[in-house]
């Protein structure tokens, strides 16, 4: 555009427009043409799609011109409506949703909804089943304390709790990651497994005896319930020593499940299914009452009567009926969980201790929304198997906590 | 294991689905099942023999409604007990499996029960079991009761075409004529060859994962064990609707949040 503005004969931009509309005006078009794009052959490739702007460009500058030239009024009649819309907009986008979904979380929260839909998930008396433990309670012992006061008292020993996502298997980001953390378990650490320490990974058996070796606490996942049902099947059957017949009566999947209940052997097995449901890990000073639950909880129902099935594999949550599903479309359980847990926190704002009426999720499971630390759920499943990351969070003295993270191999490709 | 290994021929093709209807409750349904109508148990009533919850080979009327559910719950304990002794892989599916999930009780309002069987198991019992009567000494009854089990001969016949034949055996009261629906779940052959390893489904057209009934867990029904599917509160959310885990109100009942039992309205 330079290089033609230059030509004192365009400076003129009406010339150029009529000349470009009515090749035959006062002088014949090729007088302006000259053989100046020769020497300045660079600038002037560009210059075809010129006849174009030369025919925009003035529009629009006489439009800003005359704007700008205009009485005030006029540039405000254009400029406030302007920024009327654009906020609007921004509201529409940014600010609505989130409302909405505040306000029908509120709804779904709400006991007069209820009655409205005819009663919410976890009225059923739950269902009993065998080798299976719905809860156990942390040895309190192990449960960090409140900070001395001062800070001056150092003759109490320190408790730090180290809860770990999902292992599947990778041992040797285990070991990194209790390097990492420091791990010293005569020094009152202590380590809990969000559940799913096996399955998909390496050395599912060595994960099992690594946490056996450390005393670890653990809840059962969704691997751990499958494995361990699978095993007491092909005890029952009396198939757990022999081979599967290659006739195609087992799907790839039963094949791999099949071969890693097989792997278990009866200590680690035994083990595991000492793994409850539900860990209570009792009441946290700074924290309020914290649990431990591999994919999550129902809003509003006590820890005996969540039901199994549900605290081991859901993801989302109907908000009508508060019914969980274990994938498909809905609200994520956090956001119904946190709410209600907020509610609960502001119910209780006149006490003292408003945070010891709370309750604190720690779980895994959810590797696709990676780490999701949020005021009363802890997502600590970061994909390791899949060259994600393995997470710890650390709870020490007074419920301060930490996130420490190592790396991982992608152990998909190496199958 | 060898009676596994003898494997029965399937039949496919479209010629092979059978005419005739094996197990008989009344004409009225054979008429309904052919339309594919919804059958209310009213209309049931005034147009059959007598109902299509009772086996008309043992019974011409129907029990009092308060003896019911007591000889439901022995027709499933009884049922439960000889699968296990001989050995047979069930699981409770469909109303009985809702009715399970609520209170490991059978519902006061239902009149039949719902089982399923693996493949390998419907060829076990057709060829060892078919028509065995089975004596029971039960705590409340004089003299006991006797039991049948029924394989429906077309359980050989894997289409799901054959609309007439969709219940593939029968455990019978041969006191009242009340029975258990036994239905085999079968590898969805169809399904697999487009691309769904784990695909199962029914003659009664249930389609199923693997993953979703298998591994079984097991738990208790009417204080027997029992072993239901996996993925337990996900079928029954496909088949009844989330609002089936949720409503306390169903058919002129209500669920009691103490006592846990299911209390009849007004």
């Amino acid at each position: 555009m330079a290089t033609h503005d230059a030509d004192p004969r365009n400076v003129d931009s009406d010339d150029v427009e009529k000349s470009s509309r009515a090749p035959s005006s006062s002088r014949p078009l090729i007088d302006s043409a000259r053989n100046e794009w020769q020497s300045h052959s660079h600038s002037h490739i560009a210059h075809p799609p010129s006849s174009n702007d030369a025919h925009n460009t003035p529009q629009g500058m006489q439009m800003i011109q005359s704007l700008a030239s205009a009485p005030r009024f006029r540039r405000y009649v254009i400029i406030y409506p302007a920024i009327l819309f654009l906020g609007l907009l921004g509201w529409w986008i940014a600010v609505t949703p989130r409302l909405q979904e505040q306000r029908s979380l509120l709804f779904s929260l709400d006991p007069a909804s209820k009655d409205k839909f005819g009663g919410w998930f976890g009225t059923n008396s739950p269902p009993r089943f065998d080798y299976l433990i719905q809860i156990r309670n942390l040895d309190q012992a192990l449960v960090p304390l409140a900070l001395p006061e001062g800070d001056k008292d150092q003759s109490q020993r320190r408790r730090r709790l180290i809860v770990i996502g999902d292992v599947h298997g990778c041992k040797d980001e285990l070991l990194q990651l209790l390097k990492k953390v420091s791990f010293a378990p005569a020094d009152g650490d202590h380590l809990i497994f969000a559940g799913d320490l096996i399955s998909k990974g390496p050395d599912s058996p060595g994960v099992v005896d690594l946490a056996r070796k450390h005393s670890a606490s653990c809840v059962r996942g969704n691997h751990e319930d499958r494995s361990l049902l699978l095993r007491h099947q092909l005890v029952a059957s009396n198939t757990l020593d022999k081979e599967d017949a290659d006739d195609g009566s087992f799907t790839a999947k039963e094949q791999r499940e099949r071969a890693l209940a097989r792997s278990l052997n009866e200590e680690q097995a035994r083990w595991l299914e000492t793994c409850p449901v539900i860990l209570d890990v009792g009441s946290i000073p700074g924290m309020g009452h914290v649990v431990v639950a591999h994919a999550g909880l129902v809003p509003g129902v006590e820890l005996e009567k969540q039901d199994p099935a549900t605290v081991m594999n859901m993801r989302v949550i109907d908000l009508d009926t508060h019914v969980p599903s274990w994938d498909g479309k809905g609200v994520k359980w956090v956001k119904i969980f946190n709410k209600h847990q907020s509610l609960i926190a502001s119910k209780n704002k006149a006490s003292s201790d408003n945070v010891s009426q709370t309750m604190t999720v720690i779980y895994g499971h959810d590797a696709d929304s990676s780490l999701s630390i949020r005021p009363y759920t802890k997502g600590l499943d970061s994909g390791c198997v899949k060259g994600g990351k393995l997470t710890a969070m650390i709870i020490e003295d007074g419920g301060k906590q930490n996130i420490v993270q190592v790396k991982c191999r992608d152990y998909r490709k190496e199958k | 294991m060898s009676l596994m290994g003898s494997r029965v021929n399937d039949y496919e093709s479209h010629e092979d689905i059978p005419t005739q209807k094996y197990f008989h409750e009344s004409t009225y349904v054979k008429l309904f099942d052919l339309l594919g109508v919804y059958r209310p148990d009213e209309i049931s009533c005034r147009f059959s023999s007598f109902h299509h919850h009772y086996d008309d080979r043992f019974a011409n009327d129907t029990l009092p409604y308060e003896q019911v559910i007591p000889h439901l719950k022995a027709l499933m304990q009884t049922y439960l007990s000889t699968m296990s002794a001989i050995g047979v892989e069930t699981w409770i599916m469909h109303g009985t499996l809702l009715a399970w999930w609520w209170n490991e009780k059978i519902f006061p309002w239902d009149n039949d029960l719902d089982v399923q069987i693996s493949e390998p198991a419907i060829h076990i019992l057709a060829k060892s079991f078919n028509m065995t009567q089975h004596h029971f000494d039960l705590p409340s009854v004089e003299g006991g009761r006797n039991y049948m089990l029924d394989v429906n001969p077309y359980y050989v016949v894997q289409s799901t075409e054959d609309k007439l034949n969709m219940i593939d055996a029968r455990w019978i009261d041969m006191s009242s004529g009340l029975f258990i629906d036994i239905t085999a779940v079968r590898k969805d052959e169809e399904r697999r060859r487009k691309g769904n390893p784990e695909a199962l489904r029914c003659k009664d057209r249930h389609r199923y994962h693997a993953s979703e009934i298998f591994p079984l867990r097991d738990s208790y029904f009417e204080d027997v064990p029992v072993k239901v599917p996996y993925a337990y509160t996900e079928l029954l959310k496909r088949e009844y609707g989330s609002k089936a885990l949720a409503q306390t109100e169903f058919s002129d009942h209500r669920f009691n949040e103490h006592t846990k039992i299911w209390e009849a309205m007004g």
